[in-house]
């Protein structure tokens, strides 16, 4: 997870950080962040990739099982600062269509706190 | 556990390298119509049994279209026992495959036991094999005994509806089954039997010699297994070294499967008798005492004084003969120098060359033999016919070794080079190429030194290339001489093909690491002087190609003396254009050359390494010119495919090499391991969807190169997989496919 910060409590919002680098390890780290704050109850999940340069397709795997976990549990995730060749690695995969992208962790965080203005 | 009551097979982690094969054999071994019958052929102890054994394992085990059955030929003393043995194995696998039992299959059961093991199960059709063989034999036909055991395989097929798979090993040694004493082999109506048949098979041999003869009722495909290329031997070496807990250097290694030419069991041998005598594979002694002993006293050369059967001296005068004549000898020389009666020397050949180290064909006798045998030939010679003693040849052996070695690496990267001029030369096909590529001297004022200048006009006319019909080397022509090797490419000017029109390019290649010298270009000069010879009616032109380019002088004289040259940055423009009539359009003008550039990284086993090459390839692509954007796509891409190399190398301690090669229009990125495929099924097969609409979590490497890459392609490589990615510069006003 980010260096100096792994995630931001917003309300009944959480915010993750991860690393720049999401592989197998990290990945696992970001999947073991969600379950401990769904586990608390935190059903708003925002992931902020504004540090992460690159995302294996491993990382894709897990990311795509967070997002199973989150929908299972009738929960909310968006994500943001995606960088050009994340957003074109996830629009490969499909992930875009199901999930909401904002440019910056503040839009995301604008619009969950309306959260019916948000495509289900 | 369930393997070892199968065929027995090396253990896993010494196994490198054949899995591309054993997947092919498989997959045809399966389809559902006929599949063509396979002939698998290579050197001695290069793996063929092991490939063999585990095709079979894998059919046995892993699917329900045909029954395998193996079998390995040896020496028999009379046609009813081979009969019998074959007959007996064919009963015992299909009743071990049906019953899924893999103890019947190994089990060493007479054939009465056979039989009334069969009856107490009921297989009543298989025992009737049983009792026409001890009818047929009882009455002394022969005849009926060998026919009754080769047709087994088609009638079990015809009758069961489910065909069996044959495997036979070691083919080569069929031909010596003879129906009668000194009569007629059995090769011809055996080999009738499984072409007739209904069935598929698959045969091992050493020599193709087997195929002589009708063989092949057409429909034959003929796989050559060839010694590990020279990473996954140097992979394999480094695998094995860590298991025995050996000591070792990278450089060591790469001499050592250079010099066992990949041949996968030498390599084992080697490795296994560093582990017994305790050493080290540090430093080039290392290796050269090692290999010396091996052939002397180890199991190399106990395994070549098992399996080379020299009768006398004159046996083996005439093997070190064949070795050291570095091209065929004719049959006629030989007889009369060695004195040896025509059928007493028909008959050597013959042995000699199902030991796979001589070959007969028109009258002459070719050594087909390895280096490694070479060398223990020699090993005997000196010993047997010199007189001189064991320690005096090892001694010798250490000697040549280390002098060898230290020479090693240009010997290493020769053949290479000259091996790509000779693909390329063989593409040419009238295509126009800018004279410039072809003259140093103009190419080196024009582009080295800082951006093109403008020089004379005339570098910038085009070269029609002649239609080249072959290239060939000129080793008969030059046995003794020296100097850089020269290649003759003959072909036809201006789609004409009269005499008119014949050209002959004599092409001389340096591949070593010093530039090519004015003494270079005189011994070229002089050598193609003697060479035009040959081709007197023939327009010639002579080209110079050396990796590491020209001295002044050498070009000044290249240029007076009207001989084409070209560098390594040439040589690749050329290559990459011929191969591309897109690019080769684009190239017009020298203008809009610009030399390609090469860059290398190999990537160890280790968390993150695949961050490495794409750190590398960040500096060539910002380098290069390509946006930010682009680059992130190409680092991304790079990733995948270093993580897919790593993954299905199979090997523990795997390296993946990568080459990026940078050129006017494109990144190519090569990424290579050293192992087994990549696999390009797995990567395809969950892109659907699942049930809750979201994509499936696993396989998505390949179709994120895709996506990112312009280009993504797939190369076979012995013993793996290569993949090559592209990415093509966009510059400013420039679009896609022409768009903007």
């Amino acid at each position: 997870m980010g260096k100096n910060r792994n995630y931001r409590e917003a309300g009944d919002s959480v915010i993750l950080y991860p690393e720049n680098y999401i592989n197998d390890i990290e990945g696992e780290k970001l999947e073991d962040m969600c379950d401990i704050f769904l586990a608390r109850g935190f059903k708003k999940i925002i992931i902020d990739f504004s540090e992460t340069d690159l995302i294996n397709s491993i990382g894709v795997s897990i990311m795509i099982g967070i997002i199973e976990k989150i929908k299972d549990k009738k929960g909310l995730i968006l994500f943001s600062g995606l960088k050009k060749v994340n957003h074109d690695i996830f629009s490969i995969v499909g992930l875009t269509k199901h999930i909401p992208v904002f440019s910056t962790e503040k839009e995301a965080l604008d619009v969950v706190s309306c959260e019916d203005r948000l495509p289900m | 556990m369930r393997d070892k009551l199968l065929f027995n097979i090396c253990p896993e982690g010494e196994f490198f390298g054949r899995n591309r094969e054993i997947d092919y054999i498989f997959r045809r071994a399966t389809e559902s119509h006929k599949s063509p019958n396979i002939f698998l052929t290579g050197r001695k102890w290069m793996g063929k049994t092991e490939v063999l054994r585990r095709v079979h394992r894998k059919l046995f085990w892993d699917q329900a279209h045909v029954v395998p059955v193996y079998y390995q030929f040896r020496r028999y003393g009379s046609v009813e026992s081979f009969s019998e043995d074959y007959l007996k194995e064919v009963l015992k696998q299909y009743f071990a495959y049906k019953k899924r039992e893999p103890r019947i299959l190994k089990s060493e059961v007479s054939i009465d036991k056979l039989e009334r093991l069969l009856i107490d199960s009921d297989s009543f059709e298989l025992a009737e094999f049983i009792s026409r063989h001890r009818e047929a034999k009882k009455s002394g036909d022969k005849t009926a005994v060998l026919r009754n055991a080769i047709s087994a395989p088609d009638l079990i097929t015809l009758r069961s509806g489910i065909p069996i798979y044959l495997i036979l090993d070691d083919l080569d040694l069929a031909p010596y089954i003879n129906l009668f004493n000194e009569g007629p082999g059995i090769m011809k109506e055996f080999m009738e039997a499984l072409n007739s048949g209904s069935f598929s098979f698959l045969a091992a041999s050493s020599t193709k010699k087997v195929l002589e003869g009708g063989v092949s009722n057409g429909s034959i495909e003929a796989i050559t297994l060839e010694g590990l290329d020279e990473e996954l031997a140097v992979s394999m070496m480094m695998e094995l070294c860590r298991q025995y807990n050996i000591e070792f250097d990278s450089e060591i290694l790469t001499l050592a499967a250079f010099k066992l030419e990949g041949n996968p069991n030498y390599i084992k041998n080697l490795i296994w008798a560093a582990h017994r005598a305790d050493k080290e594979l540090v430093i080039l002694k290392d290796f050269v005492d090692l290999y010396a002993n091996e052939l002397v006293d180890g199991n190399i050369g106990f395994a070549f004084r098992s399996s080379i059967h020299l009768k006398g001296l004159s046996d083996l005068r005439l093997l070190s003969a064949c070795a050291n004549a570095g091209k065929a000898v004719s049959e006629e020389d030989l007889a009369e120098k060695f004195r040896i009666s025509p059928e007493e020397f028909r008959k050597t050949i013959d042995e000699l060359g199902t030991a796979g180290l001589l070959e007969a064909s028109l009258g002459s006798i070719k050594w087909v033999g390895d280096n490694v045998v070479k060398d223990y030939i020699f090993y005997i010679y000196e010993t047997r016919v010199k007189g001189r003693s064991a320690e005096e040849v090892k001694t010798c052996f250490i000697r040549d070794g280390l002098k060898e070695g230290f020479n090693f690496k240009g010997a290493k990267i020769r053949g290479r080079f000259k091996e790509e001029a000779a693909e390329l030369v063989k593409k040419f096909n009238g295509q126009s190429m800018l004279k410039v590529l072809f003259r140093n001297q103009a190419f080196s004022a024009r582009f080295k030194n800082g951006p093109p200048k403008s020089v004379e006009k005339k570098i910038d006319e085009d070269l029609i290339l002649p239609q080249i019909i072959g290239c060939f080397d000129t080793l008969r022509w030059e046995a003794n001489e020296t100097g850089a090797p020269i290649l003759i490419a003959h072909g036809f000017q201006n789609s004409r093909y009269d005499s008119g029109n014949e050209v002959v390019w004599i092409i001389g290649v340096k591949e070593a690491t010093a530039p090519f010298n004015l003494g270079d270009i005189e011994n070229f000069v002089r050598r193609s002087i003697i060479l035009k010879e040959n081709f007197r009616a023939t327009r010639i032109v002579r080209w110079v190609i050396s990796k590491e380019g020209f001295t002044a002088e050498a070009q000044k004289r290249a240029e007076g003396e009207g001989i084409f040259s070209t560098d390594n940055v040439q040589f690749r423009i050329i290559s990459d254009s011929i191969d591309d009539k897109a690019k080769s359009e684009r190239l017009k003008s020298a203008d809009k050359i610009v030399p390609v550039k090469e860059f290398e990284v190999v990537l160890p086993s280790a968390t993150k390494a695949e961050l490495v090459g794409a750190r590398a390839v960040e500096e060539i692509g910002t380098e290069m010119g390509f946006d930010e954007d682009s680059i992130g796509q190409i680092k991304a891409a790079l990733v995948e495919a270093c993580i897919n190399a790593f993954e299905h190398s199979k090997m523990k301690s795997t390296k993946v090499f990568l080459r990026f090669v940078a050129s006017g229009d494109r990144l190519t990125i090569h990424v290579q391991n050293g192992g087994a495929d990549f696999d390009k099924s797995a990567q395809s097969e969950s892109i659907a969807e699942t049930t809750s609409g979201l994509p499936h979590k696993r396989g998505w490497g390949l179709e994120l190169m895709k996506g990112l890459m312009d280009e993504v392609r797939f190369e076979k490589l012995r013993g793996g997989t290569k993949i090559v990615m592209v990415k093509f510069l966009i510059k400013k006003g420039e679009g896609r496919d022409g768009q903007e």
